[in-house]
Parts: structure tokens; sequence; C-alpha cells
């Protein structure tokens, strides 16, 4: 909620509850518009149900990969000693990634008072959540006897055993566990208000009882939204470090190997830049579909998309950086293995992948110094295609290369995804979007209560307090 | 309009202008007329500078939450690993650095959801049922002034109401 400020003394103009510079609205007049016009996104079309049968069928797709790798044993996967990690790390690697940016949006950009996030950040959670709830099956699709995941867990038990504390895939599921629940934690206690806002308008008896029980019968009054403020600042708090730890500790799990390429202090920063830039593409591909299907372009404006497109632009020039420090430091610290490694990822065996990443990721972003191609929506989709695509190429650049061209030459080797690899990937998109198609036609894709914070609220006496806020 | 305020505990009033609704408040607690419970369906400071509110005690779960579960963090790993000893890499049995970062996840996550407990906890939810004074338009459009107070006032909160520019007042119980 945008509400952080204590009331001020009571002399002097009053401030307005949310930092207004990101965001303006001029084409929203009043609450009851805003409730009509966001509501209205809640009823389902052909369009819609076509989409999510084509999502039910790449999930489909993998559930079937997944079937048949569990009958067969993990080596119908891709893995050929040493590169025993492939697609299904890399993937994971790459759904954690796109979370983050979410997180950003709802937390971060929120502390930082950065207006424009108000009409994206319910989505950007929501995807934030999905994409937890994806990249968190990897590991256990990865293990190949996925009904004991749980050994990961610290729980007593009968044979006295406990995890080793020390190892950082331990650390994963710790890490992975806090930030699911808290993303869902996050999500749900901003949408309490919106869901009262559902359960009221409501005119069906059944949907307005199950409205009433998730909202916990909210009530908006001053008390609630008092506590509910401070409760949502102290969330935005926690995600924000919270979000930084997870892909810092997903990084660990390459920088604590002595791996060339992956044992070096730069990842955590590298990752954390890597999936706040990942995740900017794929809230783009989300968003810009969404704002004009549902006729939201004055919501989710030029504006909004020109502030969030130079995050993009930030995001993308610092993993730039991060690229070539990589470069610098494998060069600059004259260990044979290191230097080796990056030529063969470069302009060796894997070239084609990391021109892919570099292509994707440092040049293409170039094009948002152009504002008119920051205000312009068709771009900013298909190049958010390309940094998805970039992005996943990046964590495969990072996996595979690094396995394949250890130090001893004789261990050289190569990798070719299944169609089992291949399969699996499908399904994660698939259920991913699933998940999120069957959220954008049941909850409301824009925060309600927080719009109406933006809009101006009816004065009595409009002219003694100029315009009111 | 005006409902049967004859046995009515409170008094409802119905604004569209928020400014209205604020002078109402003002007026009820300059007369101490009862208790006030406002509606709005986004929050607004002009309320907080109305009501005067004291703070919310919600950081203090936050924070004895946070400070808990680093506790738990560290412990769960330190005496894990006495218990179960893995010897790693010559490294001792219980290394408190990398254990950090089990504190720091588990300061997340149990001061986050002991934020939520308070804010459920002071904000009464959740609740079974709408309680009096609620009316479904709180959430859309309209702010809400009810005033909890004694038989005897409730003549005097109905002319607050109807005098600040309510669109509706009517008594509850």
């Amino acid at each position: 909620m945008a509400t952080l400020a204590q009331p001020g003394p009571d002399t002097g103009p009053m401030r307005p509850n949310i930092a207004k510079a990101g965001l303006q609205l001029p084409a929203v007049k009043d609450y009851a518009q805003v409730d009509r016009e966001i509501m209205g996104t809640l009823h389902p079309t052909r369009g819609w149900f076509i989409l999510l049968m084509v999502s039910v069928a790449c999930l489909g797709v993998g559930a079937l990969s997944w079937i048949y790798q569990i009958h067969e044993g993990l080596g119908v996967a891709g893995y050929a000693p040493p590169v025993m990690w492939g697609v299904y790390i890399v993937t994971f690697v790459f759904w954690i990634g796109i979370g983050h940016a979410g997180t950003l949006i709802s937390a971060i950009l929120y502390l930082f008072r950065a207006g424009f996030r108000t009409t994206i950040y319910r989505c950007a959670e929501a995807m934030t959540v999905f994409a937890v709830m994806t990249a968190g099956l990897f590991p256990i699709i990865h293990l190949g006897r996925p009904w004991k995941f749980f050994w990961l867990l610290p729980y007593p038990n009968w044979r006295l055993l406990w995890p080793n504390f020390k190892s950082p895939l331990v650390w994963d599921v710790f890490a992975i566990l806090t930030y699911l629940t808290i993303s869902v934690t996050f999500l749900f206690v901003g949408l309490l208000p919106d869901l009262a806002t559902l359960r009221d308008a409501e005119k069906n008896p059944f949907r307005k009882r199950i409205l009433g029980a998730l909202s916990f019968g909210w009530r908006n009054s001053e008390n609630e939204w008092r506590h509910f403020a401070r409760a949502y600042l102290f969330l935005a708090a926690f995600s924000t470090p919270l979000v930084l730890s997870v892909h810092s500790i997903v990084s660990f799990d390459f920088a604590m190997a002595l791996v060339p390429g992956w044992h070096t202090t730069i990842f955590a920063p590298y990752f954390v830049a890597g999936a706040i830039f990942s995740g900017m593409g794929m809230v783009y591909t989300i968003i810009i579909p969404i704002r004009k299907f549902f006729k939201l372009e004055h919501y989710v404006t030029l504006n909004v998309m020109d502030a969030g497109a130079k995050l993009t632009l930030f995001t993308s020039m610092v993993v730039g950086c991060a690229y070539m420090v990589e470069y610098f430091i494998a060069w600059y610290g004259g260990v044979p293995a290191e230097q080796d490694y990056f030529m063969n990822r470069v302009f060796g065996q894997w070239w084609w992948a990391a021109w892919i990443m570099l292509t994707c990721n440092v040049i293409l972003p170039l094009s948002l110094f152009s504002q008119k191609l920051r205000r312009n929506p068709t771009w900013l989709w298909i190049l958010s295609l390309f940094i998805n695509l970039g992005m996943w190429y990046e964590r495969f650049v990072i996996v595979v290369p690094g396995l394949s061209h250890e130090f001893e030459p004789w261990q050289w080797t190569g990798y070719v995804p299944t169609f089992i690899d291949m399969g699996i990937l499908i399904g994660s998109f698939g259920w991913f979007f699933m998940w999120f198609l069957l959220f954008i036609k049941q909850l409301p894709v824009i925060a309600i209560s927080e719009v109406k914070e933006i809009v101006p609220p009816r004065l009595k006496e409009a002219a003694s307090h100029g315009g009111g806020h | 309009m005006a409902g049967d305020t004859s046995m009515a505990q409170g008094m409802l009033g119905a604004f569209i202008e928020i400014d209205a609704a604020c002078n109402a408040i003002a007026a009820l607690r300059k007369q101490n007329v009862g208790r006030i419970t406002v509606f709005t369906p986004a929050p607004r400071h002009e309320f907080e500078h109305a009501l005067q509110p004291p703070r919310s005690p919600v950081r203090m779960y936050t924070l004895i939450g946070a400070l808990s579960g680093a506790v738990f963090g560290w412990w769960i790993s330190i005496w894990g690993s006495n218990y179960w000893p893995l010897v790693v890499g010559g490294k001792a049995i219980s290394t408190w650095i990398p254990y950090t970062v089990f504190a720091f996840e588990l300061m997340v996550l149990i001061g986050g959801l002991s934020t939520v407990a308070g804010l459920f906890i002071h904000a009464r939810v959740p609740r079974l049922t709408m309680t009096v004074g609620y009316d479904p338009r709180f959430s859309g459009s309209h702010y809400g002034v009810w005033v909890e107070c004694a038989p005897e006032r409730l003549r005097d909160a109905e002319t607050i109401l109807r005098q600040a520019g309510a669109e509706e007042v009517r008594g509850d119980q």
C-alpha cells in the first residue's frame, strides 16, 4: 500500500500519499471508473480461453516428459559426464531470475517511492509467485528420484540424520522456500482490500461467499488501513534484502565450486543484476499484451513503459559490465584454465550461445537510449522476447561451457539437450502461463486500492483545497 | 434519509466527498460524541490527520519475529552440525559465517509472518461477519463515518453528520 508517511502536523499543506512524479493518470477520473474498468478485465474471453488451452497443452508435454523420465531414469536427459548439469539447472536459474523483477517492482520501487510501479506491480508480484513455483520444480526434476526431495529439509527423523548445513544446495532450499512464502504472503496481503472490493461488487451469492472468505472480512476501516500500511512497509523492507540474498545464494551453487568460470566473487551481484534484467523482460512480455487486450493503456501509460524501459536499460548495462569484468579478470588473473575457458566460451565451442547472449542482453537493449523506442510498446515487447531468450542463454553459457571445459583436456566434451529436456522446458512455460492466465481472470491485474490513492478524491470545497489529493 | 434511530447504538454517515467526511470527524471529536470508525476505499492521510490514531504496534511483531528467526536459524544449523557432524574440507564442524544464510533467511521468514500476524491481530481479521456500520459502498467510492455512542447522543451524531454533508445517515445496531 502506498501510504507510508506518518501523519504530519496539522499546520501546513497535506502531503500526497504517493510520489506522483512517475505516475499521472489523467484519464482516470474517479473511484467508480477504477472499479468498473479494472473489474471489467475479469470476464473470460475466447482469446483468453485459447491461450489457456495452449498453456495446458504445453504443460501436458512437460508432464509426459517428466513421467517418461521418472520411468526410464535420468539417463534420458542429455547429460554426458562431466556435464551433469544442463537444461534443468539452466531453467531453474532462469525462472528464479524472472521472479526477481516482480519483487523489485513491488517492494524495492515501493521503498524508493517510484510511482510508476503502482499500475504494474500486481502483475509483477503474481509473476514472481508463479515463476518461483516453476523454478522450485526443477531441482526436484533434476534429482532423478523426486520423491526424495524432502531429504534436503532439516527435520527430526528416525535415523537422526541432518543435512550438510555447509552445502549451498541446502542454502538454496531455505532461500527459495523463504522467497516463495514471503512472495505469496506479500501478494495475498496486498490483495486483501481488492478482494473486499470484488466481494462487495459481486452479485453471485456463491462467488460472494468465496470472496468473503478470501478477503478475511476486510472492511476498509481506518484501523485496518493503519496496520495494513505498516505491515506492508515491513514486508517490503524484508523482501528487498531477501530478493538480493536469494539470487546471491543461487549464484553460490556455482561460485562455491572450483570449476573455471564459476569460482568467482562477482557472481552474486552479477546474478542479481541479471535476474532483475530478465524479470523486467518478462514483465514487458506479460504487461504489454494485457494493457492492449484489456484496454488499460490509460493505467499502464507510456510514461510507465518509459520508466520501466530505463530500468531495463540500466540493468542491461550492469549485466554488460559484469560480462566485461568476467573477461577482464580471466585475462588479468593469469590462470590458464580460466583464460582457456573464456576463449572457448566466446570464440570456441560455445561461440553461438555466447553471442546470442551478448546480442540479446547487451547490444539490443542499447536501443532503449532512444526515447522513441522506449515509448513504443511493440518494440518493447519484441525486445522483451529477445531479453528472455538472451537471459536463458546467459545461464546456459554459465552452466554448460563451464562443465564441458574444465581443467583436464581429456574431459572436454559437449552437451546436446534431448527431447525430454526440451519437453520439460516447454512444460515449464505452460505451467507458468497457465497459472498466470487463471490469475488474471480471477483477480484484478491492477491494484484497485492503490490506483484509488492516486485518483483525486471528490471534494466539497475543491477550491479551498487546491483540487485535493 | 434517516433510518429508525430509536434502537440504534450508533449512527452511520455515508459521504462521497472526503473533506465533508473529515469535517464530520472533526466536529464529532470536538463534541466527544462517541467512538468513531472511518471506512475508506483507499488509505488517505486526511483521515489520519483527522483521527490522529496512535502508531501501529505491528513493528514490534516484526522485530520480535525477526530476532527469533535469526536466533533459530543459527541454532538449528549449529545444533544440527554438532549432532550429526560432517567434516567438510577440514573446516570446523560449526561455522557460523555460512550459517548466517540460515539466520538471515529465517529472520526474513519468521519476521515476515510475524508482521502479518500482527496485522491480523490488530486489524481484527479474519472476521467471520461484517460488523455493524459497514456498507458495501465503502469499498467502492464512498467514505463511511460510524459513530458508536450512547443512545442519548444519537441525535447529536445524526445532526453533525447531516450538517457535514453526508449523502446518507442511518442508525444501526
